[in-house]
């Protein structure tokens, strides 16, 4: 692909600095798995000074601190599908980090750059949007937090300025009590860009009762959200049949609420309201005897 | 852009090509160095031909940017003779009837020997788990997949 300029960094530092001295735009190259197919189009690169994060070994890997797990941006989705502090503490998202690609995207696909890149259709959005999960972005060597769910402003486009760095994926750490379920739905079974993805998280007392309830449908909004509203339904009760037929309905109900209807409307609601009484069925399998 | 210095170790000999760090990998395999081994069939990571392994791992070479392979140690067709998982991989894949046409051939032995260097003895389910990233329009993947599983018990004996 044409681009104006490459440069590789090893250090967050050099990125800050690389960054200030371009003139011009920069894009910023992680796994390149997203980048290399814009790049095939249009030479949409061409004036760009492309910045290579990639060997930035403080990006990569896995680490925690009491309450959080910390994944740096460029670990990759396989590195993180197979992370023990990862499978231990967030095991969803190792679920849904494995469900991206075939292995050879995965090997190089970064979490980060699944982020950025904010596609509707990444799979990692509904499982951090469960987990309640933030992002530090630096600029200029200043980090700030956000909620994950907050630099999406519509398909394919994010409020990171073009020397917003994120260094960090903050996910609290849940208990072993959390259930959950992931569910993927595409056109091929490895490989396939998402169709829909339904994120579960719930915790129960010992009687049973919801203390806490997010669910959420992926590839269906222009961006990741998560519903008050429907975390409300359950928590503070028992669920029985009808509330899970109900939280599913009400779930399924937000397509056409908030991404209008579409030729896949006819498609997406039901199929979205048959996982979403699945999964709850599953995740309430002892409490619905 | 103008080229730059590209110096990597390529099937265990030090390589430098002076080159357009824009390219893709896949280029300056092909057209700077001439290894034409490793395929182009989709350009957009879907089919696997042009699988190498960079730095212990099977990637899309069509995926990743030529400045991407400085250092790196990158493995590909051509050197998989040298090499006896390769050698028995290769050996096993034509004793089996798993190359037709044998333009997917290349990508499905780098994937097939990333997978036996990092498990010796794979089940089927997890042969099958590595190649999916590979597609075949000849052989209906079944002699493949028997391919690599024979390569993995020659290898234990
Ligand atoms: C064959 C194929 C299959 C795929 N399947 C799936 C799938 O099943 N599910 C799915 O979700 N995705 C899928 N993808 C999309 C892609 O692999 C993912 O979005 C991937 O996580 C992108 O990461 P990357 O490191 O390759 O990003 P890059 O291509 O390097 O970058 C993507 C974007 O993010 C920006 N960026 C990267 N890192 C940072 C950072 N740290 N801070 C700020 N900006 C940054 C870049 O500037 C660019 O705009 C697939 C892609 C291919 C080619
Ligand atoms: S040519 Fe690279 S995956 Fe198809
Ligand atoms: S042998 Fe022809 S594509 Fe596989």
């Amino acid at each position: 692909m044409k681009i104006r300029n490459y440069i590789q960094v090893k250090t967050v530092e050099a990125f800050h600095e690389a960054a200030k001295a371009a003139d011009g735009p920069i894009t910023i190259l992680a796994g390149g798995t997203d980048v290399l197919v814009n790049g095939r189009e249009d030479d949409v690169y061409k004036d760009c000074t492309v910045i290579d994060i990639f060997p930035v070994e403080a990006l990569h890997g896995v680490c925690e601190t009491e309450n959080m797990l910390l994944i740096g941006a460029c670990t990759t989705h396989e590195a993180i599908s197979h992370d023990p502090l990862v499978k231990q503490y967030a095991p969803i998202l190792a679920e849904a980090c494995g469900a991206v690609g075939s292995l050879q995207t995965r090997n190089r696909a970064t979490i980060g750059g699944n982020l950025a890149n904010a596609s509707p259709a990444a799979d990692t959005m509904s499982a951090l949007a469960v987990l309640h999960a933030e992002l530090v972005i630096e600029r200029d060597g200043e980090a700030r937090v956000e909620p994950m769910t907050a630099i999406f402003t519509k398909p394919y486009k994010t409020n990171l300025a073009q020397n917003d760095l994120i260094t960090t994926i903050r996910v609290p750490k849940q208990s072993p009590n959390v259930r959950y379920d992931y569910v993927k739905v595409g056109r091929r079974k490895v490989l396939s860009i998402s169709r829909m993805t339904v994120a579960t998280l719930l915790e129960m007392d010992n009687n049973g009762v919801v203390t806490r309830f997010d669910m959420t449908v992926g590839a269906t909004f222009p961006r990741p959200m998560l519903f008050p509203d429907i975390s409300a339904m359950l928590v503070g009760k028992r669920p029985s049949e009808q509330d899970i037929i109900g939280v599913a309905k009400a779930l399924s109900d937000k397509i056409p609420e908030i991404a209008g209807i579409r030729k896949s409307t006819i498609y997406k609601q039901p199929v979205c309201r048959n996982i979403s009484e699945r999964s709850l069925r599953k995740l309430f399998a002892d409490i619905l005897k | 852009m103008s080229n730059i210095k590209l110096s990597f170790i390529l099937n265990r000999k030090p390589y430098t090509v002076e080159t357009d760090p824009g390219k893709r990998m896949l280029d300056v395999l092909r057209e700077d160095l001439g290894l034409m081994g490793t395929k182009e069939g989709c350009g957009v990571g879907e089919c696997g031909a042009c699988t190498v392994i960079l730095n212990g791992k099977a990637v899309t070479s069509c995926l990743v940017l030529a400045g991407q392979m400085q250092d790196a140690e990158i493995l590909t067709i051509e050197g998989m003779r040298d090499d006896e998982i390769g050698r028995v991989i290769q050996e096993c894949f034509v004793e089996g009837d798993a190359v037709q046409c044998g333009f997917c051939t290349p990508g499905f032995i780098m994937s097939a020997y990333a997978l036996l260097m990092e498990n010796p003895t794979p089940t089927r389910d997890e042969i099958r788990h590595a190649i999916a990233g590979n597609l075949c329009r000849c052989t209906g993947y079944i002699p493949i997949t028997n391919a690599i599983e024979k390569a993995a018990k020659t290898l234990a004996k």
